[in-house]
């Protein structure tokens, strides 16, 4: 909310800088995000005193005035017609600046000399009036410098309210929290409303409601015999520099005071309104209503309505209706100060997306209490402005309501606060902001809560209101009583810190995408109907399309990523991504699941003096995850794959005790298109809940060998139909002696030629050279019983 | 037996050595099975005792002189060798090293181990929580009213009525009170979704929230936490300042500012020219969220607080476009 101190100046003495005044409102909870200083933006205006007025010989529209300034009488051309003899007016004199770059000159105008030029609101930057020439209040004198004077200079301070303090939604309210920074009392204003004629609005209006919990309080006023005008410019500024905009002195009065109290009001031309009455209804059906803007509006059951004899002429709290609307031709007005249910009156502005700023107080809950007085101020201040005659009396509906209170102890406020504060200084700091203390005993109190302060209702609302008032600079920072226990990593922290851990080692940056993809990533990835990743999670108001559903597999996302840095020119990447995927399950069910990505192009350098790099092929990434796997204790094999986006030359599944746990390979190069990629990625994706599951992290030591290990190599063919594994896992199973097998060669002439190199190890004995000349032996026999394998002389 | 001019005739052998073949083939001559000291010592057999010990003697001491002489002459050799090969192998030693390949984690992944890692060491465990809540735990159970600004459509992403993307990990809260009971000391780690995406705001971004609950917790004790933590994370001499704030779920409820790192609290664009940045939101537990647990708030105590990961990252490293994070260009990865 904008405040200008100005304003704020008339309830409370600020006495302070406003720069202070900002800092002490934001540690009181109320955040001055802004402090906008209003110094003039010109120079060399002066006060002077139209003293003559004579139409311009040569152009219709312009007049030649005479202007006092006190010492001189200067001659200036002006286009405005909404000046006469002796208006006091600001005279920017030759040489005068407006603004950053206007500065004004002496010239001719359609041949008569013009000594400056008078000025608009606007071009002094005042308000935003242009409609005329700025008509000072005659108490300033002539030749008084304009940047010197008061209204020029202001400070406005942009005060964040928070939701829950509707009360501060007034100058007047924030007034209340500056009187008991700077221990004083707001004073409300102060005036004396004139009732004239012979009728009582008593007898002129009626009034009635259908449901007090929608309309607990509703005051009707009237004012005969009003004439429409502009207001005044201190009105008129105040208005602007709150951050609304001047219409006319009617609806500027109702503006002004729900600035100045919080307190919305409406205004009916009277005559308009059927059987000169006024009931509020709470709507029972669907209807169609033509607000003030010539909108029809939708209204639903529960919207509250404001009936006349005929039909609704306005939605409560929230706009008016064109039938009743104020307009130039008005004379009579009725006037409503009213409290509405604030639930009610947000679902309505919710659902017809009004949020004007009656409706933000009223949904706040503004102070019923005030309902009245507010009626009168805006009498007042209309009575003032429009002329008229103000009805005696009024149409008045209150259901009044117990006031709140509630009981507390002192030992409830230190003991949450941890802090020592004294009785004394509880009950001035609750007395400053109008909370008194009713009843006392000797360990607490009770407290009753004015009107206004929807957000209290219990000890701890209390507790807060002592806490801010204390000032929190002033509570102690302790240590918890509690033990210090220390806390263990769960299993699932120290797999990830392992997995982040191996990526960092093995050349891998970690990447973190959005948890949503698109429709279409699944489609191209040509997930079947029948696989868990095309039954995605769509989210009903997605940013874009792009990002409409949440993904179900991490990859596209991966790609994207990959994508982008390879249109920027990066050549060789490797990515890591942990993150989740979900999915729908049966019977509205949603399942969360955390997954690992990897994905690798290009080589491990682009280049290197030394030796060129081999491009990257489906071994690193298949070692990427063996490597991983053996560091968390996993076995994994691999199996062939019929993931449909992989290369299926260079594709795998893994497996982890017969239970898929994921794929790894070379993506499509159709698919890889799609994602504007052109060079080959390789790939691997496996679900963290199995890996969790199947992992083992016990650390065992085992001895280490006393007695030396021995070597024989072996060249095999070996036909493409059988695989390599088959070959090791089979050398593997004849002893427990062989401790590894390795295959340090493989080339392809008319047959495929693989070496293997095997270790012998005991732990009981040096192992002799017959015991492995026989494995040996054994090794050739069973290996060349199978079908396709054959020694290599 | 005449060991006279032994010695003079070794010095004449050593003294001609030009090179280590020449120095290997005398150490055989001399030194050697059959060398110059094993006929003597052959010869030593053949005296009777007391000659023995004292021509033994006299040979030994020739023999030690004699390796010392080789010895010394044999490292100088090897010293030769060896400036030769240093010579012949000669680098360039200002071209490249070759460099081991490394990753790196993703700077929010290191900013939550940093926030984790502090409140570890404080007593708070990790607690999770799903990312597709119900309304009920991402609001109702706050205290957050269905009516309320935040579970508008065009703040909170929805799955379908009553089920939402988590729009803070505050969830967990619930989640783990419903599970246990006091006392309670967790944070909450993970990814919250919100309809927005500018330079300030991702649809998917990284909170940290944290609670304590207990008897006799105080809001000092939040200030003290809370303290300890920030000038942990940002250096022992960080200005900070608690001041009041709302929250539905928290009272009192305290937004916690850090002196402007920017620009050292003189004020600035960052700052919005106070000096203070917002870091994060804490408070006590509101009595309702407590009643709607089932504990009872009579008995206990406690405070929550949550922060906003990327925010504490980008005014750690100087970050200026929050997007920076989601985009993972490898030229902003490596720079952490
Ligand atoms: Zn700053």
């Amino acid at each position: 909310m904008k405040v200008p101190i100005e304003w704020l100046n008339e309830f409370v003495v600020i006495d302070i800088e406003p720069e202070d005044l900002a800092k002490r409102l934001t540690m009181r909870g109320l955040e001055v995000e802004g402090l906008e200083k209003l110094a003039p933006r010109f120079s060399g205006v002066i006060a002077g005193t139209i003293t003559r007025i004579d139409a311009h010989p040569n152009a219709d529209n312009l007049s030649v005035c005479s202007i006092n300034t006190g010492r001189e009488e200067l001659t200036v051309v002006c286009g405005a017609s909404n000046i006469s003899v002796n208006d006091r007016v600001p005279l920017a004199t030759v040489g005068a600046a407006l603004g950053q770059d206007f500065v004004v000159g002496r010239r001719k105008v359609r041949g008569i000399e013009s000594f400056g030029m008078l000025c608009s609101e606007k071009e002094l930057g005042l308000t935003d009036d242009h409609s005329g020439i700025f008509i000072l209040p005659d108490t300033v004198t002539p030749g008084s410098v304009l940047a010197d004077l008061s209204i020029a200079h202001d400070t406005v301070l942009d005060v964040s309210v928070p939701p829950n303090r509707g009360d501060c939604l007034s100058v007047f309210g924030i007034a209340r929290e500056v009187a008991s920074i700077l221990r004083q009392k707001a004073k409300l204003p102060n005036f004396t409303l004139q009732a004239y004629g012979d009728g009582r609005a008593e007898d002129e209006i009626d009034l009635a409601i259908h449901d007090t919990n929608a309309c607990p309080r509703y005051v009707l006023k009237l004012i005969k015999g009003i004439s429409l005008a502009p207001s005044p410019f201190w009105m008129r500024r105040r208005i602007t520099r709150s951050g609304m905009r001047p219409i006319n002195n009617i609806v500027d009065v109702t503006n002004y005071v729900m600035l100045e109290l919080g307190q919305p009001l409406h205004a009916f031309d009277f005559e308009r309104l059927t059987e000169s009455r006024i009931e509020v209804k709470v709507a029972q059906g669907s209807s169609n209503f033509r607000t003030l803007d010539s909108i029809d509006r939708p209204l639903e059951t529960g919207d509250i309505l404001i009936c006349d004899g005929s039909g609704p002429v306005a939605v409560a709290g929230i706009m008016g209706g064109e039938n009743s609307e104020i307009t130039g031709a008005t004379k009579n007005m009725a006037l409503e100060s009213a409290y509405f249910n604030p639930f009610s009156i947000r679902a309505t502005a919710r659902r017809l997306g009004i949020r004007s700023e009656a409706s933000l107080r009223f949904e706040k809950g503004i102070d019923i209490d005030n309902v009245g007085y507010a009626a009168e101020r805006a009498m007042y201040l209309m009575h003032e402005l429009a002329g008229g005659t103000v009805v005696k009396g009024q149409r008045e509906i209150f259901e009044k309501r117990e006031s709140r209170t509630i009981y507390i102890t002192y030992s409830n406020i230190n003991g949450l606060l941890g802090t020592h504060i004294s009785r004394d200084a509880v009950t001035r700091a609750l007395r400053s902001i109008d909370l008194h203390i009713t009843k006392e005993d000797e360990n607490g109190f009770i407290v009753s809560v004015p009107n206004f302060r929807h957000d209290i209702g219990e000890t701890a609302d209390i507790i807060e209101e002592i806490s801010r008032i204390h000032g929190f600079e002033h509570i102690p920072d302790t240590s918890p009583v509690s033990v210090l226990k220390p806390q263990k990593l769960t299993r699932k922290e120290r797999f990830l810190n392992l997995i982040k851990e191996y990526c960092l080692g093995t050349g891998f940056y970690e990447i973190i995408n959005f948890s949503f993809f698109s429709v279409k990533d699944i489609e191209n990835f040509l997930i079947p109907g029948d696989d868990e990743r095309s039954r995605y999670v769509p989210i009903m108001n997605p940013i874009s399309r792009d990002w409409g559903v949440m993904r179900t597999m991490m990859i596209p996302s991966v790609l994207r990523c990959m994508a982008y840095n390879l249109n920027r020119g990066a050549k060789n990447l490797r990515f890591f991504e942990k993150g989740k995927v979900f999915f729908r399950e049966s019977a509205g069910g949603i399942s969360e699941r955390t997954m690992l990505c990897f994905a690798i192009t290009g080589r491990q350098k682009e280049y290197s003096w030394k030796e060129r790099h081999p491009d990257y092929d489906f071994f690193d990434i298949k070692g990427t995850i063996e490597g991983l796997m053996e560091r968390l204790g996993v076995s994994c094999q691999v199996g062939a794959t019929t993931e449909p986006f992989l290369d299926h030359g260079r594709g795998a599944d893994i497996m982890i005790d017969g239970i898929k746990a994921g794929w790894a390979g070379a993506i499509r190069d159709d698919i890889l298109q799609l994602y504007e990629i052109e060079q080959t990625i390789y790939c691997a994706e496996l679900r963290f809940d199995i890996i969790l599951e199947k992992g083992n992290l016990t650390l065992q030591y085992k001895p280490i060998p006393r007695y030396p290990q021995s070597t024989r190599d072996f060249s095999f063919y070996v036909d493409d139909g059988v695989p390599i594994a088959i070959l090791v896992e089979k050398i593997k199973g004849i002893s427990p002696l062989i401790v590894s097998v390795g295959i340090f060669d493989m080339f392809r002439k008319e047959m495929r030629s693989v070496s293997m190199r095997v270790v012998f190890q005991s732990y009981e004995d040096t192992l002799t050279d017959e015991r492995i000349n026989a494995l040996q032996e054994q090794i050739i026999g069973e290996l060349t019983k199978i079908d396709g394998i054959s020694l290599r002389a | 037996m005449d060991i006279s001019g032994l010695k003079e005739k070794i010095d004449s052998e050593v003294s001609r050595i030009g090179n280590i073949e020449d120095l290997k083939r005398v150490k055989v001559s001399i030194l050697g099975r059959k060398g110059l000291f094993a006929d003597y010592i052959d010869q030593l057999k053949t005296l009777d005792k007391d000659l023995r010990r004292d021509a033994g003697k006299a040979i030994n001491e020739i023999k030690s002189w004699a390796d010392v002489r080789l010895g010394e002459l044999e490292k100088h050799f090897n010293d030769i060798e060896r400036q030769k090969r240093e010579q012949a192998s000669l680098i360039d030693i200002t071209m490249p090293g070759t460099t081991p390949v490394f990753g790196k984690k993703h700077p929010i992944t290191l900013t939550l181990e940093e926030i984790i890692r502090i409140f570890a060491s404080l007593g708070f465990a990790v607690a999770e929580g799903p990312d597709i809540e119900t309304e009920f735990y991402n609001f109702e159970s706050l205290n957050i009213p269905s009516d309320h600004p935040a579970r508008d459509m065009q703040d909170t992403f929805y799955i379908r009525p009553g089920v939402v993307l988590r729009t803070h990990t505050s969830p967990v809260q619930i989640r783990t009170m419903e599970a246990q009971l006091p006392p309670v000391k967790i944070i909450a780690p993970g990814s919250v979704y919100r309809c927005d995406n500018d330079i300030s705001h991702t649809p998917m971004f990284h909170q940290v929230e944290g609670l304590m609950v207990d008897k006799n917790v105080r809001f000092s004790d939040l200030k003290g936490i809370l303290s300890i933590f920030i000038h942990d994370m940002f250096g022992p001499d960080t200005p900070l300042r608690f001041r009041p704030s709302y929250f539905p779920f928290t009272e009192p409820s305290a937004e916690v500012d850090i002196g402007c790192v920017i620009c050292r609290g003189q004020g600035c664009r960052v700052c919005k020219d106070t000096g203070w940045l917002e870091i994060l939101g804490s408070g006590m537990v509101h009595p309702q969220v407590f009643r709607n647990v089932g504990y009872d708030q009579e008995e206990i105590t406690g405070f929550a607080f949550g922060m906003g990961v990327e925010r504490i990252a980008m005014i750690k490293f100087g970050i200026d476009d929050i997007r920076q994070f989601y985009y993972n260009d490898i030229r902003f990865l490596s720079q952490f």
